[in-house]
């Protein structure tokens, strides 16, 4: 039985069509992450959801039953905002009560609910502070505690580390999915940061002006990316986008010599031959002898950059800029020309022109 | 450039100011004061000096006890109504529906009125022959037989207080309805899924933005109301039976009418008084509420 289905929902303001018809259907204690970049509809689906916008079109179940008609407080929901949204004028504790307050929670069972909250994000000794007083990642945790207390079915967050610095955000992230795994609640999460979304969900939806690009976990969207949008959204640096051409069994690299035997699931039906994308991920790259066998690249080093962890290296190829992620002490030189060798499970071929995978399913 | 050069220069850029309003504003409070220590007459005599004389029969009389009563009856329930329709005005304005735009320029126009204008139009209305009031109220059958609103001094000051109220509920409903568009859309949202009620949103969520704001307005609406004159003027000149003098009434009647120049000066200068303390009274709420915030 599905936690939350959200079947062909759509949303049209005047004559822009924001969601072009949505279907998701999530287990139960099920981490969904709602990621794409901005403008391309993620709050509005989450707004919908929560029953602060109406859709034009399509229905909404929380187990098997429509919510739609359903008034936002009825829907058995939290949700935790970008901006915090704490009431200013009330404590913390008042704040994290304040659900439990509207729904007439007796005041003692109350209380009890809000120091238990409180202590599992442990800011129990903020309890009496106004809002105004409490730091961006005070804040955040209050936001969250009242979210918690009311122990909805479904959990909704709209960016919440958004506001956040980096240090902070990767604190928060941290404490997010050690909460999910404590309390297994079902979770909708909209992110624009394509590592939150990785390291937090059990599912992602890659979300492309109102539409889904792809549905799947974490390591599928990763390892398997259906567009070449995908492909260049999900990881950092992003993967290689290179121009080529399909030549019998194998792949040329645009305005080269370089060729690259065809991946064994490549779905010969669609291309037989022509322009391809070749998309092969910057941290699947390796150094290589000249004389290895298998699939590998050769390119001119141009720059590197040192991070720490890698060296990040930029080389083309035929006019065409790779970026290699290296381990930190490698011996190269900028100017000299280098091999690259990768797994052949590593190389991926989309359409040019629908963008879409041409991987066999 | 020494900061002591800076600030002598500032001084001099400024000089020209201040001897223009030394000269409009010092000058006269200046012989105000004087007068009110003397007998002066509007016109002959100068007057010689009395002390506190004026001081004390104004305070004593029965004129300017009775004329702070009304002026403070008209200050509270005007500013009363006018905060109160005001808001539900706002409430109303900030709800999202066709014509909302021409709607709010035209809760406009009352306030942009000159007082004169409006206070003629309210004088039409109360019209004992062919008042729209009389007639409407006829119409209804709520009323047997055409009353004389500002004729009658039961009614004259509550039909006053009307006219006010149409007037400036709108600066009131405007420095709202620019409070409510800020209160941030997601702490009203966060609401509706706390599963607060409109009653309980207003109260909790609104309020805390709106009452700032709000307490400007009732400063600067209350020392207004206190003061009030011209709109009075055109529509009773304090009458009938005095029913409708308030403090300004007072003073004008005091010093222009019955040509006592010193004593309308006493006058004027207690009122200026009670209005300075209840400006000071206010300053140090609005100090207080920006210290709270
Ligand atoms: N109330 C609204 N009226 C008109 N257009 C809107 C409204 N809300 C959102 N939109 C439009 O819908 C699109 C998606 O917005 P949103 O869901 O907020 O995007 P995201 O959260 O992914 O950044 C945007 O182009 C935005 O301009
Ligand atoms: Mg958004």
């Amino acid at each position: 039985m599905s936690a939350l289905e959200i079947r062909n929902i759509q949303k049209r303001y005047g004559d822009v069509e924001t969601l072009k018809g949505i279907d998701i259907a999530l287990e139960s204690g099920e981490f969904l992450v709602l990621l794409g970049s901005s403008g391309c509809g993620k709050s509005t689906l989450l707004n919908i959801i929560a029953g602060l916008a109406e859709p034009s079109g399509g229905d909404i179940l929380i187990g098997e039953r429509s919510i739609l008609s359903a008034h936002p407080k009825d829907r058995d929901i939290a949700m935790v905002f970008q901006s915090y949204a704490l009431y200013p004028d009330m404590s913390v504790a008042r704040n994290i009560g304040f659900g439990l307050e509207m729904r007439k929670v007796p005041a003692a069972e109350r209380e009890k609910a809000v120091r238990d909250t409180a202590r599992l994000l442990q800011i129990e000794n903020l309890l009496d502070r106004k809002p105004s007083q409490l730091s961006g990642g005070q804040r955040q945790r209050v936001a969250i505690g009242r979210a918690l207390v009311r122990n909805p079915r479904v959990f909704l967050f709209d960016e919440p580390l958004s506001n956040l610095d980096a240090k902070l955000r990767m604190e928060m992230r941290t404490e997010l999915k050690r909460l999910h795994q404590m309390l297994k609640t079902t979770v909708v999460y909209v992110t624009h940061d394509q590592i939150e979304a990785m390291t937090l969900a059990t599912r992602i939806a890659v979300m492309r002006d109102g539409r889904i690009e792809q549905l799947g976990t974490p390591a599928e969207i990763y390892d398997r990316p259906a567009t070449l949008y995908v492909a260049g959204f999900v990881g950092s640096p992003p993967m290689n986008i290179l121009d080529a051409e399909i030549v019998g069994h194998q792949v040329r690299i645009a305005r080269s010599d370089e060729v690259l035997p065809l991946p064994r699931d490549f779905k010969r039906t669609t291309v037989s031959s022509g322009p391809v994308k070749v998309g092969i991920r910057p941290e699947a790259l390796r150094l290589a002898d000249f004389g290895a066998s298998g699939a590998r690249l050769i390119a001119d080093v141009e720059v590197m950059e040192l991070t720490g962890p890698e060296l990040v290296t930029t080389a083309t190829i035929g006019g065409q800029r790779i970026t290699a992620c290296l381990p930190p002490r490698t011996a190269l030189a900028t100017g000299s020309t280098q091999a690259f060798s990768f797994d052949e499970a590593a190389l991926h071929l989309f359409d040019p022109e629908s963008g879409r995978s041409l991987r066999a399913a | 450039m020494s900061a002591n050069w800076i600030s002598t220069r500032a001084w001099l850029l400024m000089l020209p100011l201040l001897v223009v309003m030394v000269s409009v504003i010092g000058w006269p409070l200046v012989d105000t004061v004087r007068l009110s220590f003397t007998d002066a007459k509007l016109v002959g005599t100068e007057g010689s000096f009395v002390g506190i004389a004026n001081y004390e029969k104004m305070l004593a009389g029965s004129n300017f006890q009775r004329a702070l009563v009304t002026t403070t009856w008209f200050a509270v329930v005007s500013v009363a109504a006018e905060m109160v329709l005001g808001v539900l005005a706002a409430l109303l304005l900030h709800q999202q529906f066709r014509g909302r735009t021409a709607l709010r320029a035209l809760m406009i126009l009352p306030w942009a009125l000159p007082t004169v204008v409006n206070a003629t139009l309210w004088r039409l209305i109360y019209n004992p022959e062919y008042g729209a009031l009389n007639a409407a109220l006829t119409q209804l059958g709520l009323i047997d037989s055409y009353r004389s609103w500002l004729g009658e001094p039961g009614s004259a000051l509550t039909a006053l207080i009307i006219a006010d109220c149409w007037k400036n509920f709108p600066l009131v409903a405007l420095i709202a309805l620019a409070a409510l568009q800020a209160v941030p859309r997601d702490i009203t949202a966060a609401a509706l899924v706390d599963g607060a009620g409109p009653f309980n949103r207003f109260r909790f969520v609104i309020m805390p933005y709106l009452a700032g704001p709000l307490l400007v307005a009732l400063v600067l609406r209350t020392i207004e109301a206190f003061k009030v004159f011209d709109i009075i003027w055109v529509m009773t000149r304090g009458g009938p039976a005095n029913s409708t003098r308030t403090l300004s009434i007072l003073v004008y009647q005091e010093a222009f009418s019955f040509q006592r120049a010193g004593s309308g000066a006493s006058l004027a200068l207690i009122v200026t008084l009670l209005v300075t303390v209840l400006a000071a009274a206010y300053a140090a709420l609005l100090r207080r509420a920006a210290g709270a915030a």
